[in-house]
């Protein structure tokens, strides 16, 4: 068997799919701990402060390095399968983002929140396969 | 400004920055008469829209940054796929792209799901 690198990986589409679901929904819960970090420390002062303060804190500024990761898997993922198959399977994103802020930040989502969550997951899955049918 | 503004008008920007990202990339192919990966960069930096782009992108990260501050996780986040319905109403809008009954259905049934979490 010849020796490959680690990138070959890259070429089936769900490696770097499932990396890029992985390091957006982790980049996600990186940067809203670190600014609720940041509230907690009462930063005040005018907006453009704010924000360039909490960009300099180290988890926002790690959760926002591990989002930019989740997009380039996202490119390298779309890049070898159609985005209308991939746009419902990212859905999922949504989902665990939701499931991970109620594990991790005790967040309780309403049942009216969760329908929310369910109906754009629908709204997604017949928004890309309807299109599909019709397109061609 | 309330935290709950700064993420509508940060979802908002973000979709308005896909739509001037498309124009600008699409002006570069039409005026693009080959050349290397040097006048392809130099093509990108001249486009007047790819700068709109980027300036729209800035400003969302910052209101998204600002707004989240002060809201749970689990009701910004969904509110990103408000993003879905208004790419699409902008494509149809600018682009004269079709946009079928059944994708104004899905569009719809996002926009829906959006609806409820915004009031939750």
């Amino acid at each position: 068997m010849e020796r490959r690198s680690p990138l070959a990986m890259l070429r089936h589409w769900w490696v770097p799919f499932s990396a890029s679901s992985v390091f957006v929904v982790s980049g996600h819960l990186l940067i809203k701990s670190g600014l609720s970090a940041a509230a907690l420390g009462g930063v005040s002062g005018p907006a453009w402060v704010r924000v360039f303060n909490s960009v300099l804190q180290p988890q926002v500024a790690g959760g926002l390095i591990v989002y930019l990761l989740g997009s380039l898997c996202w490119m390298a993922a779309v890049a070898q399968q159609e985005i209308s198959f991939l746009y419902p399977l990212s859905s999922i994103n949504y989902v665990l983002v939701v499931f991970a802020s109620s594990a991790f930040f005790h967040e309780s989502p309403s049942v009216r929140r969760l329908s929310g969550v369910a109906l754009i997951v629908l709204g997604m899955v017949l928004m890309n396969r309807k299109s599909r049918g019709s397109q061609q | 400004m309330s935290p709950k503004l700064m993420i509508w008008i940060s979802v908002t920007l973000s979709a308005v920055a896909q739509i001037f990202l498309k124009q600008g990339l699409s002006r570069l192919q039409q005026n693009r008469n080959g050349g290397g990966i040097g006048s392809l960069i130099l093509g990108v930096v001249r486009q007047a829209y790819v700068w709109l782009w980027g300036i729209c992108f800035v400003l969302a990260t910052a209101l998204w940054l600002l707004g989240l501050q002060k809201l749970e996780l689990s009701y910004a986040y969904p509110l990103v796929a408000f993003g879905y319905v208004l790419v699409n109403i902008l494509s149809a809008l600018f682009f004269h792209e079709s946009v079928n009954r059944n994708r104004w259905i899905a569009v719809a049934v996002i926009g829906l799901g959006v609806m409820l979490i915004a009031g939750s």
